[in-house]
């Protein structure tokens, strides 16, 4: 490569001819080592260990901080770069071998395309402003240093999925996603509800991604390759039959279904929130994209198999539907939002089940920003008043300006308002659906509505209203959280004009106006009903039987969490008990027994050693007549 | 030059023997010991490390530096030693579990004397066992093994350290007969007798007899693998021993019996194998899933990880199973990782057993605060048992599971059905590591942190033996020629043997009074297989 450029800059005799081939070579330079960029975080997340396991004690935890900003920062600059290259020279793919035995290999691969660095720009950039909240959120916490080594380690995994264009690759990274949800949600491990969330975290999305190792392990025996690229090439000429093809696209969907927290496997998200809130910010936007990234790159696959296609579609309009409806009887400021998270995945997931990534793509990126800046808003109310229950809340508009500012703007974002992030996701998804899937499109207002709903709902009740005990004192925010909020602030409401930038917002001509109407309406309607149903504090837990039953149904999200305690715990439990019980009494009891019958005989046979010698000789005459019948036993 | 000639493998095997013997009389106390000890710990191993970096070659399948002394000609005994793909990789890591379990002896006071005498002889023995190659010396150095084991268990161990010691001796002493019986039977099938590894591998034995050997290895390496139902020695044994011999124990003697069923089961019976492999399978799913449930039933600390070490070597089996490259490969690989994981388990089980003297996890609890270090640690070690990627762990189960998966010898279904089984393990493996960190770390504090106040952190010698076992388990997981490369050549040329053998039994299906054992797959590998020749 150095070469490459000095020859570039020799040959060169014309000053604008030797600049052009210097950039493309540069540009070529950040293409090859565009595996750097996961390594970045890595790199930051490796760097702060003296600090995180206490080493270094001497300087206080914040150069690890700074390290891990700087690494992110890099890494955002090298994305855009390569984001620069790519654009003028098209896609390229990347690969290393990883695993050899005899003539089979195992290749890790990087794809470049403008899709995969735009998402990975995301993630650094929301990782970055993340980051910077994290500095102010966790200022006090006295293990800074190890948090942000699990964020690199995160960042590092994130932009990995995003670019691995390897499945091996892909699950590797998933999986260390879910090893970094485990860590950040285990952060503050002497919580007594921390010491669930972070095991069913890791537990529900093992259970995923194992089906996807299985789909993995299928796919290499029946495709030869795991490259995507290949797979693609495979799946035109393959012919599975109708069973096999199922169960390897209900196996691929699997591992998105736990990571993008879809019902059955949703309940994970719920408990994340006890985590600190700065990694709360990445795991509700980008890293659930992730997830559901990988669901689009393997919907090409997934397409064998009508069946898995139309499993996406109704777990998406499930998740999309019951994550609406129990966001709306939360009261943990934290869960009314992540709730709608696993909502707007549905949503994606059923773009994906109709084959339309393109309207999934569009809900990911313009969820995760809007959904960013809520929980940005959110964590710096949770950090003034040490409160996260939003009936405790109230009033304070007045007194956080910018918070307030950024919450608006965000729900704004979230729900379809024109002109703002999702309209254009709801708006793209609406449209394409409108002909065929007439009742997916109710889905989609219905969240729509739902989501208006409830954001209003938790509008009114943190910022309007009274002050009360926990507000009354709450002054805006410190610059290291107030910095990234903010500057979120703007982006979100400059999101349409980059989408038009980047040639993303669809054409106005053909407009679908009976839809739009209906988004609108829906948003409106949303809106109305928030601002106008009662929320005084006595309806909290109601007096009305009815409207308590269905307020508990849909608190404790359908009762699924028992549900599952009841069966599946308890199953495995059973199990684990009963086999516990055959070792120990039945193969180990055999052994034991033996041993004991060993010890017994030889007891026992102690006591005919009497000693008198009229019993040897009794003993031996019956033995000798014993022998002697048995010898003469055929004359008789 | 010297080094051409100079006995290697030989000064490997007796080195540790040898330097054990001024230890009763060295001056000192326990403190003198224990660095002498060390000190030979290390230059072994660096001494292994010289041996085969100098003279061992990775494209060579065969054995290399071999070396033959007559030792007792009376019954045709030879001092036979050599090296290839299969117990290279093995000798390295007992090596290295041997020297770290040294290390993490740091402790022992009651009678160090004895004690690290016996690690000596431990360390001969285990190069021993993975280097002869004659058969009645392999048992020899199997029960040379045994001995100190027993003596360790019995006299450093827990509180039911002599049932625990009686059972590990008499499960696996009896296991060690039809080693010999088998061995014995071997040497004497036919004209020649021999007791070599490489002589008794070419000799053809007739079917029968083939299942006869077969099974009493099946059942010798069964204890010591070990096979459910013949597991039960383990949990007691590894519960109770010191935290260095469990390291040794986990890491380094159940890999004897992997070793063992490659080498004798195998290569020298390869017809058998053909006719038994759908059983291994079996077995092994049943080891997986069996030892998976029962662990997370268990409240004792080490009895968990000890039936963890059941589960994961069912992956073995598997492995022995697919007759494909790579999943023996894989099968190789899952000894290697298992071996450091598991001392690394134990071995942290070991630090924490030294502080609070207890390995009930009902009394522990919120152990991170005053540990945070050693949960770092522990963590990463329980990561690394349940197969996490960018671990070994999972390198290996992956290829396992790709090499049964590409295997043309099985039919669909037994395929799908042996996967999606071992699927469960992998799913069940996390369920008990988890809670088990969960009780030990997080949450509010145990009976235990409140009768022992101040509780140290892992210490820096502590921190050393945990890292230098978790460095190579994460540098395996993130590049895995590191460890494949050293065997890679051997594994080929054993999936080629067995796929050799499978052909010809296919062809010429001999012995109709056994087709009853063979699995009806096996005859969808007769056409398949003949397909493949043809093309």
């Amino acid at each position: 490569m150095v070469i490459l450029l000095s020859q570039a800059v020799a040959t060169g005799n014309c000053w604008p001819d030797r600049y052009t081939q210097i950039v493309v070579v540069m540009a070529q330079l950040w293409i090859e080592t565009c595996w750097l960029i996961p390594v970045y975080g890595l790199v930051g997340a490796i760097a702060s260990l003296p600090w995180s396991m206490g080493w270094i004690r001497l300087t206080g935890p914040r150069p690890a901080v700074y390290i891990n900003i700087l690494m992110t920062l890099v890494a955002l600059a090298h994305g855009g770069l390569i984001f620069q290259g790519i654009w003028n020279q098209g896609g390229q793919e990347i690969a290393f071998t990883w695993f050899e035995a005899a003539d089979f290999k195992l290749n890790l691969a990087f794809e470049l395309s403008v899709i995969n660095l735009g998402a990975v720009e995301l993630i650094a950039g929301l990782s970055l402003l993340a980051q910077v909240f994290a500095l102010g959120y966790l200022e006090k916490d006295w293990s800074l240093a190890r948090f942000f080594s699990m964020m690199g380690f995160f960042e590092a995994a994130m932009s990995g999925v995003i670019m691995s264009s390897s499945l091996l690759l892909t699950y590797s990274l998933l999986e260390m996603l879910t090893l970094s949800t485990y860590l950040l949600v285990g952060f503050w491990y002497a919580q007594p509800l921390v010491v669930t969330a972070a095991r069913d975290a890791f537990l529900t999305k093992r259970i995923g991604d194992t089906l996807l190792l299985m789909g993995v392990v299928a796919l290499s025996a029946l495709a030869g390759s795991l490259n995507f690229n290949d797979l693609y090439e495979w799946v035109k000429t393959e012919d599975l039959s109708p069973l096999l093809a199922t169960l390897l696209g209900l196996a691929l969907i699997a591992g998105p279904i736990g990571k993008c927290a879809q019902f059955p496997l949703h309940l994970w998200l719920d408990e994340a929130m006890e985590g600190p809130n700065p990694a709360s910010i990445l795991r509700n936007s980008v890293v659930v994209t992730c997830g559901a990234y990988v669901l689009i790159r393997l919907q090409p696959i997934v397409v064998l198999s009508p069946v898995a296609l139309a499993t996406l579609a109704v777990v998406g309009s499930i998740t999309a539907l019951g994550a609406s409806l129990v966001a709306l009887a939360q009261i943990d400021l934290k869960r009314t939002l992540s709730y709608s998270t696993s909502a707007y995945l549905g949503l994606v997931f059923i773009a994906v089940g109709t084959e339309w990534p393109g309207v999934a793509l569009m809900i990911l990126l313009t969820h995760a920003i809007t959904k960013a800046l809520l929980f940005m808003s959110v964590g710096s109310i949770i950090l003034t008043t040490n409160c996260q229950d939003v009936t405790e809340l109230g009033g304070l508009g007045p007194k956080m300006p910018a918070t307030t500012l950024a919450y608006s703007v965000g729900a704004l974002g979230m729900v379809g308002l024109f002109p703002l992030g999702c309209f254009w996701g709801y708006r793209l998804g609406i449209d394409f659906l409108w002909v065929d899937h007439p009742e997916l499109v109710a889905i989609f207002l219905i969240v729509n509505l739902l989501t208006a709903l409830n954001l209003t709902r938790v509008f009114r009740l943190v910022f309007l209203g009274e002050a009360q005990p926990k507000t009354r004192r709450a002054p805006e925010v410190a610059w290291p959280l107030a910095l990234p909020m903010v500057t979120l602030t703007v982006f979100t409401l400059l999101v349409p004009l980059v989408m038009q930038k980047l040639y993303l917002l669809p054409p106005w001509t053909y407009v679908n106006k009976s839809a739009l109407v209906c988004l609108i309406l829906s948003g409106v309607i949303g809106v109305g009903i928030g601002a106008t149903i009662p929320l005084s504090k006595a309806l909290i837990r109601s007096m009305s039987r009815p409207v308590r039953l269905l307020q508990d149904l849909l608190a404790y999200d359908f009762y699924t969490e028992r549900l599952y305690r009841v069966t599946v715990v308890r199953l495995v439990r059973a199990l684990a008990i009963a086999s516990d019980w055959f070792d120990r009494y039945v193969v180990d009891g055999l052994v034991n027994s033996v041993g004991f019958a060993s010890l017994l005989g030889g007891e026992s046979l102690k006591y005919s050693i009497s000693g008198q010698s009229q019993g040897y000789l009794f003993t031996i005459v019956v033995g000798v007549s014993l022998l002697g019948l048995l010898m003469t036993w055929t004359m008789w | 030059m010297i080094s051409e000639h100079f006995p290697w493998l030989t000064a490997l095997v007796i080195f540790p023997l040898l330097a054990s013997l001024p230890i009763p009389l060295l001056p000192g106390n326990h403190k003198t010991i224990r660095a002498y000890t060390l000190g030979v710990g290390i230059a072994e191993f660096a001494l292994i490390l010289y041996t085969f970096g100098r003279f061992f070659s990775l494209h060579d399948s065969g054995l290399q530096l071999v070396e033959s002394y007559s030792w007792v000609p009376q019954l045709g005994m030879n001092w036979s030693l050599g090296v290839d793909g299969l117990s290279m990789p093995l000798v390295v890591l007992s090596g290295l579990v041997t020297t770290l379990a040294i290390l993490a002896s740091w402790n022992i006071k009651l009678k160090p004397r004895l004690y690290f005498f016996l690690l000596l002889l431990m360390y001969s023995a285990q190069v021993g066992v993975f280097l002869c190659q004659d058969m009645l010396m392999f048992f020899l150095m199997w029960e040379v093994e045994l001995v100190p084991v027993y003596l360790l268990i019995s006299i450093w161990g827990g509180q039911k350290r002599l049932y625990a010691a009686t059972k590990f001796i008499l499960y696996t002493a009896i296991g060690s007969i039809f080693i010999l019986v088998a061995a014995l039977a071997m040497a004497f099938y036919g004209d020649a007798v021999s007791f070599n590894f490489t002589d008794l591998a070419l000799k053809e034995y007739s079917l029968p007899f083939q299942f006869f050997a077969y099974l009493a290895f099946l059942i010798a390496f069964g204890v010591k693998l070990p096979i459910f139902p013949l597991h039960t020695w383990l949990p007691d044994a590894h519960s109770e021993a010191p935290a260095a011999v469990s390291m040794i124990l986990a890491g380094v003697l159940l890999k004897m019996a992997g070793y063992g069923i490659i080498r004798m089961n195998i290569e020298m019976l390869p017809d058998a194998h053909v006719y038994v492999a759908p059983f291994l399978a079996i077995l092994g799913v049943v080891n997986i899933i069996y030892a998976s449930l029962t662990a997370l039933a268990q409240n004792n600390l080490k009895r968990r990880m000890a039936y963890s070490s059941v589960a994961h070597m069912g992956f073995i089996l598997i492995g022995f199973a697919s007759f494909t490259t790579i999943g023996m490969s894989g099968a190789l690989l899952q000894m290697l990782s298992h071996g450091l994981i598991a001392a690394v388990m134990f071995f942290l089980a070991g630090v924490t057993y030294e502080r609070t003297h207890t390995l009930d996890m009902n009394e522990l609890g919120g152990m991170a605060r005053k540990m945070p270090t050693a949960f770092a640690f522990f963590t990463a070690a329980a990561m690394a048992s349940l197969a996490l990627p960018g671990m070994s762990g999972f390198v290996s189960e992956i290829a396992i599971f790709l090499g049964m998966a590409t295997s043309d010898v099985y039919s669909t279904t037994f395929k799908v059905t042996i996967i999606i089984l071992a699927a469960i393990g992998v799913i069940l493996s996390p369920i008990y590591l988890l809670s088990m960190l969960r009780r030990i770390f997080y949450g509010n504090s145990g009976e235990v942190i409140k009768q022992v106040p101040t509780m140290l952190d892992i210490r820096p010698r502590e921190a050393l033996v945990a890292a230098c076992l978790l460095v190579p388990v994460i540098g395996i997981g993130i590049y895995p020629k590191l460890a494949t490369q050293t065997y890679d050549v051997k594994a080929v040329a054993l999936s080629n043997q067995v796929q050799d053998t499978l052909m010809l039994v296919a062809n010429n299906p001999t012995q109709p009074s056994f087709t009853a054992f063979t699995a009806p797959q096996l005859t969808a590998a007769a056409t398949i297989s003949n397909a493949g020749l043809i093309e």
